[in-house]
């Protein structure tokens, strides 16, 4: 509980903005390249890595799943943006042989204003 | 298609509009390009022998996925000049490659005042069993 992870700033290029939307299959062209709402995840990336690859915490991965993810914004994302994302583990409980993780997450820009926030809710099941 | 989108008019929209369905044919190398472009290798996305040892039938995809495949729903109806406040909502469901995944959208709420829309969004394969479920996005146009 109240573990907190960072991730280095994260450098937003067109390219990076791209290769997600050509993953996503999202197509549109658009004069004013805005990252969609869900590349949060990319930005915010590294704080989800160092949270399940935690040794001390030691999460089952192969047995986790998401279970809920939740977003709010205060800016669009352009290339050229520099985020810095912190997450915390905000709650740990169990229930039967299913354990549950809220990790929240704030990310900033290169002038510590607030970009977005999330939470995610992880279920590891036992087998 | 590639098209540059039209944007909604704040004005003709009403509570109970149905936004147009999306929807998306998911296959393996759409989860790979998807991994490599997120960051998330973790494998059971990506083997599907480590994915059978953990209990899946095969490789699934990222929930992330599905959502992003909701939030272009969104973002598809809301055009350039809208923007995406707020999204969330619920994994019920795995997906697996070759399922079609089926987003579906209403308008929920209409704040004239504040010039906010929310939206009740949702998910579902081609047995019609929901892989999104609790879908909210709130979006200022």
């Amino acid at each position: 509980m109240g573990r907190t992870y960072e991730t280095e700033p994260f450098e937003v290029t067109a390219e990076s903005i791209r290769a997600y939307m050509n993953a996503v299959g999202d197509t549109r062209v658009e004069p004013d390249l805005v990252a969609p709402p869900t590349y949060a995840m990319v930005y915010g990336f590294d704080a989800y890595w160092q949270l399940w690859s935690d040794k001390e915490v030691a999460l089952d991965t192969a047995h986790l799943v998401h279970g809920e993810q939740s977003f709010t914004y205060h800016r669009p994302v352009r290339p050229g943006d520099l985020l810095k994302t912190t997450g915390r583990i905000a709650g740990i409980s169990a229930r039967g042989n299913m354990e549950f993780v809220t990790f929240d997450l704030s990310a900033k820009d290169a002038g510590d204003q607030p970009v977005s926030e999330a939470s995610a809710l992880f279920i590891i099941r036992t087998p | 298609m590639t098209a540059v989108r039209e944007v909604v008019d704040f004005k003709a929209i009403k509570i109970g509009d149905a936004l147009p369905d999306l929807r998306k044919t998911v296959t393996v190398e759409q989860i790979r390009a998807y991994a490599a472009a997120s960051g998330d290798r973790n494998p059971i996305h990506l083997d599907d022998e480590f994915a059978r040892r953990a209990g899946l039938p095969g490789v699934i995809a990222h929930g992330m996925l599905t959502m992003a495949f909701v939030n272009q729903l969104v973002t598809d109806w809301l055009g350039s000049r809208g923007a995406v406040r707020s999204l969330q909502g619920r994994f019920a469901g795995m997906v697996l490659p070759g399922d079609e995944v089926r987003c579906t959208g209403t308008v929920l709420n209409k704040d004239d005042s504040r010039r906010r829309i929310t939206l009740s969004l949702g998910a579902a394969n081609q047995r019609g069993e929901r892989v999104f479920t609790k879908g909210v996005a709130e979006a200022e146009v």
